[in-house]
């Protein structure tokens, strides 16, 4: 309240010529409140439903709660070390990992590809790029219903498909080891667009002079891809691999709605398995630990994520 | 300069403006704590109407939404003191999950309908009001009920939880697949009788299998409702009323061992969506509940038949369903007037209503009785098989429906078998020992509220 008087025009404009501690001081708590004033509603904001719920789900970690009895018993670790001896969540690493890898790469390779051809002067390009980009606009609900019958063994359009080179369709939703490849699949035809715009930004921005340069030096088009075109889509790569990892990490509503993590957890990953445990099996202490772990894990992903981008991005 | 004196004066408002916020927020946390489980004033006022907000698990378009939007509309209709406020919350499950979350919120519903496997986790965290003075008060006579259908809601000498939409699993079959493997016009009698038929089900084109015998449904579609009904048979059990679990005795082996046996054989798969196999002819036989029935007499382009789920050394089959709940955590005129659709939604004429038109079974004897039903069942023969199989059914063991997570816990060992063809006897036990750490709090808090 002291600062109305404190921060009158007058003083603080000729602070240069007398510059008294006092005056210094004044500028300084002037300074700390204009800056408490602009960050505060965020950290306000932030604490309340960010920082807040973490510490709290910390806690819940050590402890047990079926979701809703008043009362909640203190087990130590015994939630971290359930996690560890549990075979299903360890099935859980290996599929995220199996998802996020497989997904992640196939759709920034496949969006690549389609950007190159993409930044073709051929016809129907227009329309192709809003083709190509739509999926990405759509519910991730939605689409798995829809996928849901294009996979069906017997009547699905894929099986249809497959049909005419004579190859029979999996059961892809009921067998373990196809249901991943078949999430995986709706996920890269989501996600590709994206990808693909992207890319597409980045081939436009890259200098023709570059191309012609490298020709006159006598690159054929496979080097010129190499020595150009990918070096200088780096930082475009380095964002996709980045954005693209923590939002297939998180990935649910596809999974949720096509398998419901199964047959028998094939399709089981980190944040489908926090929400069961939770909401279905009413373990909000073994969930909690297990959201920890995603945390952790994608702290290490982005950490690692920020060396090397240091190292190696050619950030134009 | 003159810019300088200017960032100064909107430095200045902003600091006014803030202060007001907070002032602003500050009035909002003071009224909103203050206001919380208070009657809207016009509640309050004696002479009005009491709303009483329900949440529930059909949604419109479906029968059963269709259906029970009738019920409430003829409840609101029928008397002035009430108006019940409908709310669709999706599935079984999904209802109890967000009443957890209202819970905690404490924004909650008067009145929700709850599970059999979903109602008890509220009554252990003692969230339920207990309906004994509603049911002196409006005489409702609890005679009449099904005997099983109410007492399954009764804990500690007092009713927590009211039958409402109750089923019981029930054999379906695809006649026509019956007919071409020359098989009787009947649901198997008994397990063994199952597994010689069911090979004779099975179509193949090359290697690939066209229609399988039967079809299990996943952990998530409730596999463990349905093998209970097996379990059973055999002469096994999940546990006893004690939550002893007693799933690795050698009878509820034999019937996991059965289970197995149908996909070792080739004549059963998993499915992701029975139902959906069913009307497509992709499965010739499923075990579903009563509540889907109206779904396939409209959908099926087929002829189907019903029957009692096979028996084995004694017949076996669970109830299910939902019936509903009051919340402790409304106030009393609303509890009171929530209670009042309760014995509405269960009257004879009602429960008569809501069975004809969802295939869930009436709760009141007088209902299945009386000449409507009658009549009805004459020409809907295929509605009538849950009520005659009503006889041998029981609620199903606690380590199921009591136990949190204790469905999906039984359901996933059961998956594994369907779908990887795991062994049973390691299944079973590794089920075993995740229920029986999963019961003791169960036990603890029972111990806690009900001596």
């Amino acid at each position: 309240m002291t600062s109305g008087t404190d921060i009158a025009p007058s003083t603080a404009t000729s602070a240069p010529v007398v510059g008294s501690r006092w005056q210094m001081r004044s500028l300084a708590a002037r300074e700390w409140l204009l800056f408490l004033l602009f960050i505060g509603p965020n950290l306000v904001i932030f604490g309340l439903f960010t920082y807040w719920p973490m510490i709290e789900n910390v806690r819940l970690s050590t402890q047990r709660w079926n979701m809703l009895s008043p009362r909640r018993t203190d087990v130590g670790l015994d939630n971290f070390r359930y996690l560890l001896e549990d075979g299903v969540f360890r099935q859980v690493l290996i599929n995220t990992f199996y998802f996020t890898g497989a997904a992640v790469g196939l759709s920034l390779v496949l969006g690549l590809v389609v950007a190159l051809l993409l930044n073709q002067p051929l016809r129907g390009r227009d329309a192709t790029r809003a083709i190509v980009f739509a999926p990405t606009l759509l519910s991730g609900a939605a689409i798995g219903i829809v996928w849901a019958y294009i996979f069906d063994p017997r009547f699905g359009l894929l099986a249809q498909i497959l049909g005419w080179f004579n190859i029979g369709s999996p059961d892809w939703l009921n067998r373990p080891e196809w249901a991943m490849p078949a999430i995986i699949i709706v996920y890269v035809w989501k996600n590709l667009g994206f990808a693909a715009v992207i890319y597409l930004a980045g081939l436009q921005g890259i200098p023709r002079d570059l191309y012609d340069a490298a020709k006159v030096d006598g690159a054929n088009a496979w080097w010129r891809f190499r020595s150009v075109t990918v070096p200088m889509l780096s930082p475009i790569s380095f964002f996709l691999v980045v954005t693209s990892i923590l939002s297939t990490f998180q990935s649910f509503d596809i999974i949720r709605v096509m398998t419901r993590g199964g047959p028998v957890d094939a399709t089981n990953t980190l944040v489908y398995y926090v929400w069961d445990e939770a909401f279905q099996r009413s373990n909000a202490g073994r969930a909690a630990a297990a959201a920890l772990v995603l945390f952790v894990l994608m702290m290490v992903v982005t950490l690692v994520q920020l060396r090397y981008s240091e190292r190696k991005v050619h950030y134009a | 300069m003159m810019s300088d004196a200017k960032h100064t004066t909107s430095r200045r408002a902003l600091l006014k403006g803030a202060a007001g916020a907070a002032a602003g927020a500050a009035a909002l946390g003071v009224s909103k704590s203050s206001r919380a489980f208070d009657a809207p004033a016009f509640i309050r006022q004696t002479g009005s109407a009491v709303e009483v907000l329900f949440w529930s698990s059909w949604g419109t378009g479906t029968p059963n939404g269709e259906a029970e939007q009738e019920v409430i509309r003829r409840f609101n209709e029928s008397q002035q003191d009430v108006v019940l406020r409908h709310e669709f919350q999706g599935t079984y499950d999904e209802t109890a999950q967000k009443l957890s979350a209202a819970l905690q919120a404490r924004q909650t519903p008067a009145l929700s309908l709850l599970s059999e496997a979903n109602w008890f986790r509220f009554y252990t965290s003692e969230f339920l009001a207990p309906m004994d003075d509603f049911i002196a008060a409006n005489e409702l006579d609890t005679t009449d009920f099904v005997d099983s259908f109410l007492t399954e809601g009764q804990r500690n000498d007092q009713q927590w939880w009211m039958s409402f939409a109750r089923s019981t699993p029930l054999f379906y079959y695809n006649k026509q697949a019956w007919q071409e493997a020359g098989l009787p016009d009947r649901a198997p009698e008994t397990y063994t009788e199952f597994a010689e038929w069911g090979p004779k089900l099975v179509k193949k084109s090359g290697n690939e299998v066209s229609r399988w015998g039967f079809s299990h449904p996943p952990s998530a579609d409730f596999i463990s409702w349905y093998f209970q009904g097996t379990v059973w048979a055999h002469g096994g059990e999940f546990s006893d009323d004690q939550f002893a679990v007693k799933i690795t005795e050698p009878n509820s082996i034999a019937a996991g061992e059965w289970l197995r046996s149908t996909v070792v054989d080739g004549w059963a798969a998993p499915s992701q969506d029975r139902v959906l196999d069913f009307l497509n002819g992709v499965t010739s036989s499923i075990m579903q509940s009563t509540g889907t029935l109206g779904r396939l007499t409209t959908e099926a382009t087929f002829e189907f038949g019903n029957g009692f789920l096979p028996a084995e050394t004694n017949p076996g089959c669970p109830t299910g369903g939902a019936g509903m709940a009051i919340l402790a955590t409304a106030p009393p005129e609303q509890q009171e007037a929530a209670f009042k659709y309760i014995a509405f939604a269960t009257s004879p004429e009602i429960t008569t209503f809501w069975s004809q038109n969802t295939g869930y079974m009436p709760v009141r004897k007088s209902a299945i009785a009386s000449p409507e039903m009658t009549e009805y069942y004459k020409t809907n023969p295929l509605f009538q098989t849950a009520v005659q199989q009503l006889e041998t059914t029981k609620p199903q063991d606690p380590a199921r429906i009591y136990i949190p997570g204790g469905d999906r816990i039984i359901g996933d060992g059961l998956e594994r078998i369907t779908v990887n063809q795991a062994e049973v006897q390691a299944t079973f036990e590794e089920i075993q020992g995740q229920l029986e750490s999963e019961a003791q709090p169960v036990i603890d808090a029972l111990s806690a509220i009900e001596g």
